[in-house]
This record gives structure tokens, C-alpha cells and sequence, in this order.
């Protein structure tokens, strides 16, 4: 086998085991090394990850404007949403917290939601892939950071129910912030970064036709 | 079962580019020429480090889940927190499905990881492989993405910061555990490469 960088495995009927990682032709159905089923790219990858998408963009909203929290105290009820809780840290000179929540829950969301969507523009005009590629390794493993929040609901849930004068329920807006989260990961996971090559191959062969 | 010979062409998993695969020493990891890439590597005693860094995180697991994880103190009251209060909480304040998802998050799928790396590593050493090992990888590789500890951790500095003013929090021997088992967690994770791994089940007996 010669060394051909710009030859996608597709092109021979070669496919790649998502679970093991063997080279294996198509026509043999099965992986022979651990029994998965064989496909050349990853199922409805652009639709599910369309779907998972529009979904989190949906869900965004109700995340930043429902309160995640609510305090009880003998001074009242207080509600929290992600921003007010950036702000409160903020006016007391905790800015590096005040950073790191709202980078984490305001920023990220959105950039990995816009990230996604260019990726899945790029898999269909076959935009600059070997950039879009890096883009795609980034949203992956960033997209997680998002759940600071709710973990902090559950901390303080969990640590204040134990019959003090101060009560701390979550609210709906943790829910959905945590369903964003998710779903933006299973975006990411639908997402198959070789159909930005495989654009990139087509244009590039209708280019060269063309002269 | 096919074995996988030197010359058995190489796949990159993001950009498809069909490769001859290199030959590599231990250590050493091949970048695709395409998509720039780490497309193969293989490991120093890959497996030996795998199964001590999954042994250390399942005694600290055991730990983490069975001390206090913080402590508050407030006025002349104090309550403890174990770990998993911090999901049942949720549960019991009518979210149940957000409780479910912290717990997976932060029990369930470290559970499964350390779990599932010492059934499958450890027979290997002996060169034995467990009925169940070839799924189990599959289950392994996604428990990875779902495991989300090191999130938590940062949760648990950013809820000191919030109840300061209204209370005083120790933080627990399970809060310590947890810190070590990210790292040893990490570690295991990290040794394991998946070319010699696969190497290792198709050359074991059942
Ligand atoms: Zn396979
Ligand atoms: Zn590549």
C-alpha cells in the first residue's frame, strides 16, 4: 500500500471499527476483530446533530432566564438565575469566580452551539478542513466545563437540606441548563468530522473538472 | 479471529485519510499527515500502568463515597454531606432526573470506568480475557465522556466561595479522595492506548 495522504479509505471500501479502531473492508459487514457493525461514516450524522442543536438552542434560553436556585431564609425567598449569581459575585470583589461562572455557563454554551453549527455548514460546502477538524477536537472536550453550575446546585441542595435555618431548592432553570449541556454533547458525538473531507474531496474533483 | 499484521493499512478516525501503518516504538505516536492529528500511539508497559492507576482509583472510589464529603457549621448546628447526598438532594427537592443525571455524572460513570478498566486489564496481564471483554470496551470508551469529576471539583470551590458569608464549610476526607482519584483516573485513562490494548485482547485466551 502506497502512502497517499489526500486517498480517504472510503474511496477503497475500507472502513474504520468505531469501537476497535481496525481498517476492515465494507463488504464484510462485521468487524472482524470485535463484531460492530461496519459503516463508513457515522448514521444521519448531519440530521442528528442538526436536531441535537436547534434543541440546545431552544433550551438555552429557559437555562439563563428561570431561576436555578432559591433560597429561604427569615429574610425571605430569593430566587437566583446563572446571571444574577455572576453578578452577586461580582459586586463582592469575587471576580475570578464571577468569570469563571459566567465563561463557563454563558460563554461556552453559545460559542459550542455556533461552533456546531459552522461545523455542520463546513461538512456540507467542504470549508478549510483541516482548521474545521481542530475546531471540532475543541468543541468536544470543552462543551462538559458547562455543568459547573449545576453541580453547584446540587452541592449547595445537598449540604443546606440538613434542618438549618437557611433552605436551598433547585429550580427549573438548573434542569434545563443540564439538558443543554447534554444535548450539546450529543451533538458533538453525532458529528462526523471525515464528512467535511469527504465535501472538501467533492469540491476540490468539481474544480478540477471545470479546467 | 483475524490478527492484525504490520501492514495492515491505518485509518484516521477524523479525517478518513488511508495510511500504511508506521512502525512505532514504545512511546512514540504517529500524527496524520492530513487532518495534523495524533492518529496512533503506543504506550511504555501500557497495560501494567493502566491496571495500578484503576486498582488506586477504585480504593479511592470506596473512600470518596463512604466519608463525609463537607462539613457545615452553622450557629451551633452542623450537618455533614456525603457525595452522593449531593444528587439525592436534587431528588428530593422534585428534580428527579436531574438527580439521576448528577449521579451519573459524578458516581456512575467513574464507576463504570474503574470498573470496567480492572475487568479487562487485569486477566489481560496474565494474558487471560473475561467473557463480556469486547462489549464491555465499547461501554468503557463511552463511561470516559460521561465522567465529570474534575467539573464537580470546581463546583465544590465555587459553593465554598457562595456559603462563606452564611456558613462554615470544612471540606471531608471524601473531598480529598476525590481530588486523587481525578489524578490516578486520569492517569489510567491516559496509559491506556487503544492499538496495544486491542493487541492484547486478540492475543489473549478466553
Ligand atoms: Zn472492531
Ligand atoms: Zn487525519
Amino acid at each position: 500500500m502506497k502512502q497517499l495522504p489526500t486517498e480517504s479509505a472510503a474511496d477503497w471500501g475500507v472502513a474504520l471499527c468505531h469501537v476497535c479502531g481496525l481498517a476492515s473492508p465494507l463488504r464484510a459487514g462485521h468487524c472482524s476483530r470485535c463484531d460492530s457493525r461496519l459503516h463508513l461514516r457515522n448514521r444521519d450524522s448531519l440530521q442528528r446533530t442538526w436536531a441535537f442543536t436547534i434543541a440546545s438552542l431552544l433550551l438555552y434560553f429557559p437555562a439563563n432566564m428561570l431561576p436555578i436556585l432559591r433560597v429561604e431564609s427569615f429574610y425571605g425567598t430569593q430566587s437566583s438565575t446563572i446571571l444574577t449569581g455572576v453578578i452577586q459575585f461580582w459586586d463582592e470583589g469575587d471576580y475570578p469566580v464571577a468569570i469563571i461562572i459566567f465563561v463557563a455557563s454563558v460563554v461556552i454554551p453559545i460559542l459550542k452551539i455556533i461552533a456546531i453549527v459552522w461545523l455542520c455548514f463546513a461538512a456540507t460546502k467542504g470549508w478549510q478542513p483541516r482548521q474545521m477538524t481542530r475546531l471540532y477536537r475543541v468543541t468536544e472536550f470543552v462543551g462538559r466545563w458547562s455543568m459547573v453550575d449545576v453541580f453547584v446546585v446540587a452541592i449547595l441542595v445537598g449540604v443546606v437540606q440538613l434542618g438549618s435555618t437557611i433552605s436551598i431548592h433547585p429550580g427549573a432553570g438548573a434542569v434545563s441548563f443540564a439538558a443543554v449541556v447534554v444535548l450539546t454533547m450529543l451533538a458533538a458525538m453525532s458529528f462526523d468530522p471525515r464528512l467535511i473531507w469527504d465535501a472538501a474531496a467533492a469540491r476540490a474533483q468539481q474544480g478540477g473538472h471545470q479546467h | 479471529m483475524q490478527s492484525t499484521s504490520p501492514t495492515q493499512p491505518l485509518v484516521c478516525h477524523d479525517c478518513d485519510a488511508l495510511l500504511a501503518a508506521p512502525q512505532l516504538q514504545d512511546g512514540e505516536k504517529a500524527i496524520c499527515p492530513r487532518c495534523v492529528g495524533v492518529i496512533v500511539s503506543r504506550g511504555r508497559n501500557s497495560l501494567q500502568r493502566t491496571a495500578a492507576f484503576a486498582m488506586a482509583s477504585a480504593v479511592l472510589f470506596a473512600v470518596a463515597n463512604s466519608f463525609p464529603f463537607l462539613t457545615m457549621r452553622a450557629g451551633f448546628r452542623e450537618s455533614q454531606m456525603l457525595l452522593w447526598e449531593s444528587a439525592t438532594g436534587l431528588g428530593a427537592g422534585g428534580y428527579p432526573a436531574l438527580a439521576a443525571a448528577v449521579a451519573i455524572f459524578i458516581i456512575a460513570a467513574p464507576a463504570l470506568l474503574i470498573g470496567g478498566l480492572l475487568y479487562i486489564v487485569m486477566p489481560l496481564l496474565w494474558g487471560r480475557r473475561l467473557p463480556g471483554t469486547v462489549a464491555l470496551c465499547r461501554w468503557v470508551f463511552r463511561a470516559r465522556r460521561w465522567d465529570m469529576t474534575e467539573v464537580f471539583l470546581l463546583s465544590v470551590l465555587v459553593s465554598l466561595m457562595k456559603l462563606g458569608s452564611l456558613a462554615e464549610l470544612t471540606l471531608g476526607t471524601s473531598f480529598w479522595a476525590l481530588v486523587a482519584l481525578i489524578v490516578c483516573l486520569t492517569a489510567a485513562v491516559a496509559s491506556l492506548h487503544p492499538r496495544d490494548l486491542w493487541a492484547r485482547i486478540e492475543e489473549a485466551r478466553p
